[in-house]
């Protein structure tokens, strides 16, 4: 998968899940204070990218850590660069 | 807040007297804090009495005090408040079912006693167990506390609820809509109902919003409608994302019928 894909990917399955508008997704977008999502859909979040890129991220450390899309582009960009 | 004036303006569009909001306030109030310390006061006894001789699992029972109290309140408001309930014939009693409901104001919880179930666990977030004259009973009833707990204590609980022949409410906005529009559906009411494999029906509650709505203190004169939609079952959503197709689905007959209850209400 190219970078552009992994991001369409992402955008697309947050986009899904969360009822999110496209518009407001750019990489600098805070998820929480800006695109409205909270602790609950901070589970379903991780269970979404784990579906989308068959990988197990919620005992990971950097998952609390993320506050922008932007965030979790470079995270996911990082964990796909892993498993090649 | 909302002044008397605009809701003395809705009770004369309604019924064409401009004291009844005062009225309503002091004994609605008034009423609902004695009924919650009796409530409070005789529940022990009552319970200890129920436990000895109906030998109803704790939690069953304390559902059904809880549902008790509830018809209780709906009783108390029925001088100042016209409760409606429709289709509840799509409801089979003792047969368990994810309930699913849009969430207009704090008093939507005590509308559910309108439900001809009394069995039924809340699915809530953390704050409501914040209220300590509720909690205790909260806990008592094993009402799920989303948000403090992980999603397979919940699933597991939710199954519990449904093996013993109970239901399970959520409210999937997660939060009082501000302007009576359905808000963004959080996911987990309707993962629970595939997983567990219970059929799913969606209920619609109008009114309450001019009752007590988000951010103000006084109540309002008003009709208030409960109505059940068609169950769905939750059997053909297994694939992955299923639960996103269920929610599109529910969202979109919620939509559906609460624009008819409007315009109905409107109509009326």
């Amino acid at each position: 998968m190219t970078e552009q894909e992994v991001i369409e990917l992402i955008d697309s399955s947050l986009a899904e899940e969360f009822e999110l508008d496209r518009v407001d997704m750019t990489p600098e977008a805070n998820i929480y204070e800006e695109l409205g999502l909270d602790s609950l859909d901070t589970v379903d979040m991780v269970i979404v990218l784990e579906g989308a890129f068959d990988f197990k991220i919620r005992e990971e450390e950097a998952v609390r850590a993320i506050r922008t899309l932007g965030d979790i582009h470079r995270f996911v960009l990082e964990k796909v660069a892993d498993q090649n | 807040m909302l002044s008397v004036t605009d809701c003395r303006r809705t009770a004369e569009n309604d019924s064409g007297a401009g004291l009844i909001p005062v009225l309503m306030n002091l004994w609605c109030y008034s009423m609902l804090l004695l009924w919650t310390l009796f409530g409070i006061l005789v529940f022990p006894f009552v319970f200890g009495l129920c436990l000895l001789f109906l030998r109803w699992p704790a939690d069953r029972l304390v559902r059904w005090f809880i549902w008790l109290y509830g018809r209780g309140w709906l009783l108390l408001m029925s001088p100042f408040v016209r409760f409606h309930r429709e289709q509840m014939g799509q409801i089979e009693v003792g047969k368990p079912y994810l309930f699913v409901v849009n969430h207009l104001s704090f008093f939507d919880t005590f509308c559910m006693a309108l439900l001809p179930v009394h069995d039924v666990t809340f699915a809530l977030r953390s704050w409501p167990f914040r209220m300590f004259w509720y909690s205790g009973f909260m806990r008592l009833a094993r009402y799920l506390d989303v948000e403090g707990s992980s999603w397979e204590e919940t699933l597991s609980n939710c199954r519990s609820a449904f093996s013993a022949g109970g239901t399970v409410l959520f409210f999937p906005e997660g939060h009082r809509s501000r302007d009576g529009q359905l808000q963004r559906f959080y996911s987990g009411g309707f993962k629970a109902a595939i997983s567990t494999g219970v059929p799913l029906i969606p209920l619609c509650i109008n009114g309450t919003d001019q009752l007590l709505p988000p951010g103000r203190k006084l109540l309002c004169p008003c009709q208030v409608r409960l109505r059940a939609l068609a169950p769905i079952d939750t059997s053909v959503f297994s694939e992955e994302d299923g639960h996103i197709r269920l929610r599109k689905l529910v969202k979109g007959r919620m939509s559906e019928a609460l624009e008819d209850m409007r315009s109905e209400g409107h109509s009326r």
